[in-house]
């Protein structure tokens, strides 16, 4: 057993540690913003995004380290709370964001590569009042109408289209297939750094982003749009220019006259207030933050409700809270004053690991509070592996004193060896899964180490001071029957 | 405890027992049993809680969009209000769709429904990972047990690994369970608990091992002290977890009920094995090689 003063230092560690923990957990900050929940507890979206080269090729991981910071300040210029984006493994990006309102709309702006196109319209084909459910349908028939059109067939050409509800509010959709060539006539490279804004058109007083062109960009710009001009001047009808955002056209306007000056609208005159708010806000953001360096398609998504993180919770501590309370009586009920220290030495785990999953700080996850559960398991068994051998040794006739010194000593080295495979495993769990196995993982290995420090540490250090005191623990007071004194003796091996 | 039970001799009662409980595991996974969910092989899982409306089955199935599949639909009950619908693969487009749809069925916002949405090809990454990360570690522990034991130890600490993650995995097929990431990550927690519950036999086998010479009734009658001496202490553990486990499977919503019921009968076979499975392996092994050592010299 270690010496007196050994015993205190470790003591006053722990009342320090308390103390830095009940700083951290209660008095920093309102207990109840204190500790970071993970989004299935709190609700919130998640996506796994992967990105391909547009041609097909493979991507390296300096794009998607270069393409999950764009998703980053595209996420940031939402004002939404802490995203949480990294790259996995060679081609894939993990996007969590906890507590967003409108997981629709963060999806679409952090998937999207915002490669901007301008384009002249060869031939383009019309269909109004669509029912939502017949948009598909229709899309069909008019990419096989257009498909057999001289302007497809003639060269490299492609169909694109733009859906948006109905101008006036006349119910049903508005879809419009139009033939492009292949490779945009412009790109978004054109615009100038930070060069879109939403703003009201200063005639119509409608909502339309306004983009403004580099100096290069405003002469390829009028170039195109007297092209189109020109083009369409023998048919008599006026020519359009598509711009398209990544495989949608989001804008098909006509074009009359050559524009120069290198200033582009896009707006949509048919709703009463222009562009939707929303939309008009995605737009800014993803055309000022820039094309991502590679397509990226979502390969898995995950949202949760506010009501479901919050029952999830609920279950979880309820769960963790109940099996916590049982586990102290039963030490109590099994090991009668050893279960009272190690009753208190769990009790000061509990807080202990609490006080550290917030100062590093560790989000909070269902799989966590698992871990959690699970290394209450673990703690508890550290002191049941050493009380077990002092009650053996108690047995065979020794002193409470001498038993309690040989049963730690005895005990540690197989605590070490089980908990060294623990820790083993939670770490091959870390470093080949994915994020929601992380969690579980990273807090298997807090719980373990913490309870190696409460469980045999602190319990011997309390132990070791009552008996400093004099206080005689009596064989009753371990759990050990007296007619079971000396009866272990046969057992030995020989 | 249990001062008259023949641990080592008794091998063939233990190990007919784990044989038939492992075949029936085997049974139940053969006829497909096994219900991998969205997280391994693809597609959209909805979850509602707190629904305004209770519809059947029938209406929420015809609620969805007109493209999905219906045979391939699943619907399941959480609690009293609560419900979780299973369907292949959807797009974009399909997904918002059904959502709103379901939405509307059960009386709740749009945002209250919850959606998981797994790509095919994610899912089979997931899976790959999985049986990577299960496979590393049976490794990394092989070699750490036959570094701080000997190779015999980390043989038959491993047959009774395999079996109680294939009693897991049996036990969820036979019941029917989803099995997800989180099964996943209970199976290796399961990996991790069987050897630690081991170990702890095996170091007092360790420590009772006479220091040289092998004699095989010597050595088994050790290895049923030894495990006389600690299997109060073993079934003491397996309690102390099994109770917040059992709190877990109470309640718990589904993804930790399922993640408790892995545990519970991955533990519950880990404490067996630790002790009918391995113990017997080691003695078996023990008296195999001193068979195969001595055998020439008699000669």
């Amino acid at each position: 057993m270690g010496s007196r003063r050994n015993n205190l230092i470790i003591l006053g560690l722990v009342v320090v540690l308390l103390g830095v923990a009940t700083y951290l957990i209660f008095i920093r900050q309102p207990v109840t913003e204190s500790t970071q929940l993970g989004l299935d507890l709190q609700g919130g979206v998640s996506a796994q995004l992967k990105g391909t080269q547009t041609g097909g090729g493979k991507v390296t991981r300096e794009e998607m380290e270069l393409a999950s910071n764009l998703i980053r300040q595209r996420i940031d210029r939402l004002g939404v709370a802490e995203p949480d984006v990294r790259v996995q493994g060679q081609d894939q990006i993990t996007v969590q964001i906890p507590g967003v309102e409108n997981p629709e709309e963060v999806i679409d702006i952090i998937g999207s590569t915002a490669q901007l196109g301008f384009y002249r319209v060869l031939d383009s084909e019309i269909q109004q009042g669509i029912p939502q459910d017949e948009v598909q349908d229709a899309r069909t028939e008019i990419e096989e109408d257009l498909k057999d059109d001289d302007a497809f067939q003639d060269g490299d050409a492609k169909v694109l289209f733009e859906e948006s509800p109905m101008p006036g509010g006349g119910g049903g959709t508005y879809v419009a297939g139009y033939v492009l060539n292949e490779t945009p006539d412009m790109t978004g490279d054109a615009i100038q750094q930070d060069g879109a804004t939403v703003e009201p058109n200063p005639t119509t007083g409608k909502r339309q982003v306004s983009i403004q062109l580099t100096g290069d960009g405003g002469r390829q710009f009028g170039d195109l749009t007297q092209e189109i001009v020109s083009e369409a001047a023998p048919t008599g009808q006026p020519g359009l220019l598509a711009i398209s955002l990544d495989e949608d056209v989001i804008s098909a306007p006509q074009v009359t006259e050559p524009i120069i000056g290198g200033q582009v609208s896009i707006s949509n005159d048919g709703l009463p207030e222009g562009l939707p708010e929303d939309e008009a806000t995605q737009l800014e953001t993803v055309l000022n933050t820039g094309a991502l360096p590679v397509s990226m398609e979502v390969v898995a998504q995950n949202t949760v409700g506010p009501t479901l993180g919050t029952a999830s919770l609920r279950s979880g501590l309820t769960a963790g809270l109940v099996g916590f309370a049982l586990v102290l009586v039963l030490l109590l009920v099994i090991y009668r004053a050893l279960g009272l220290v190690a009753d208190l030495a769990l009790l000061i785990y509990g807080f202990l690991l609490w006080g550290i999953i917030v100062a590093v700080p560790v989000t909070m996850t269902l799989p966590g509070i698992a871990g959690i559960v699970l290394s209450v398991g673990i703690a508890a068994d550290a002191n049941i592996v050493i009380f077990e051998r002092i009650k053996e040794e108690i047995r065979r006739g020794k002193t409470s004193r001498t038993a309690i010194a040989a049963g730690y000593e005895k005990g540690f080295r197989a605590i070490l060896d089980g908990n060294a495979t623990t820790i083993i495993t939670a770490f091959i769990l870390f470093a080949l899964s994915s994020s929601t196995v992380r969690g579980f993982a990273v807090l298997l290995v807090i719980g373990v180490v913490v309870s190696m420090f409460t469980a045999v540490l602190v319990t011997r250090a309390l132990l070791g001071l009552l008996s400093d005191r004099g206080v005689h623990l009596p064989p009753g007071m371990m759990g050990v029957s007296k007619k079971s004194i000396g009866q272990q003796q046969p057992e030995r091996v020989r | 405890m249990f001062p008259n039970l023949d641990f080592v001799g008794g091998w063939r009662i233990w190990f007919a027992i784990s044989g038939a409980l492992l075949l029936l595991s085997a049974g139940a996974i053969g006829i497909g049993r096994l219900n991998l969910g969205i997280d391994f092989q693809g597609g959209a899982q909805f979850t509602v809680v707190n629904a305004e409306s209770q519809p059947s089955d029938e209406e929420i199935t015809g609620a969805l969009p007109s493209g999905i599949d219906r045979e391939a639909v699943l619907i399941q009950t959480l609690d009293e209000d609560g419900y979780e619908v299973r369907t292949p693969v959807l797009s974009e487009g399909e997904r918002r769709a059904a959502q709103d749809a379901l939405s509307q069925v059960f009386g709740v916002q749009a945002g209250e429904v919850g959606v998981t949405n797994v790509s095919a090809a994610f899912g089979g990454q997931v899976r790959n990972q999985a049986l990577q990360a299960v496979a590393a570690a049976l490794i990394v522990i092989v070699v750490f047990i036959s570094f701080r034991f000997e190779f015999g130890f980390a043989l038959a600490a491993m047959v009774a690994l395999v079996h109680d993650i294939l009693m897991t995995v049996g036990f969820y097929a036979l019941v029917g369970r989803e099995v997800s990431l989180v099964t996943v990550v209970a199976i290796l927690t399961v990996l991790g608990y069987s050897i630690y519950d081991t170990i702890i036999i095996f170091d007092r086998i360790r420590e009772n091992s006479p220091t040289a010479g092998y004699n095989r009734r010597r050595f088994d009658e050790m290895v049923n002290v030894s495990i006389r001496q600690v299997v109060r202490r073993s079934i003491y553990t397996s309690v102390f977890s099994l109770i917040p486990i059992t709190a877990l499977l109470i309640f718990g919503e589904a993804t930790l009920a399922d993640f408790a019921f892995a545990l519970l009968v991955g533990i519950a076979a880990g404490t067996y094995s630790s002790i009918f499975i391995a113990s017997p392996v080691l003695a078996l092994y023990k008296a195999w090689r001193g068979g195969r050592l001595r055998s020439p010299r008699t000669a």
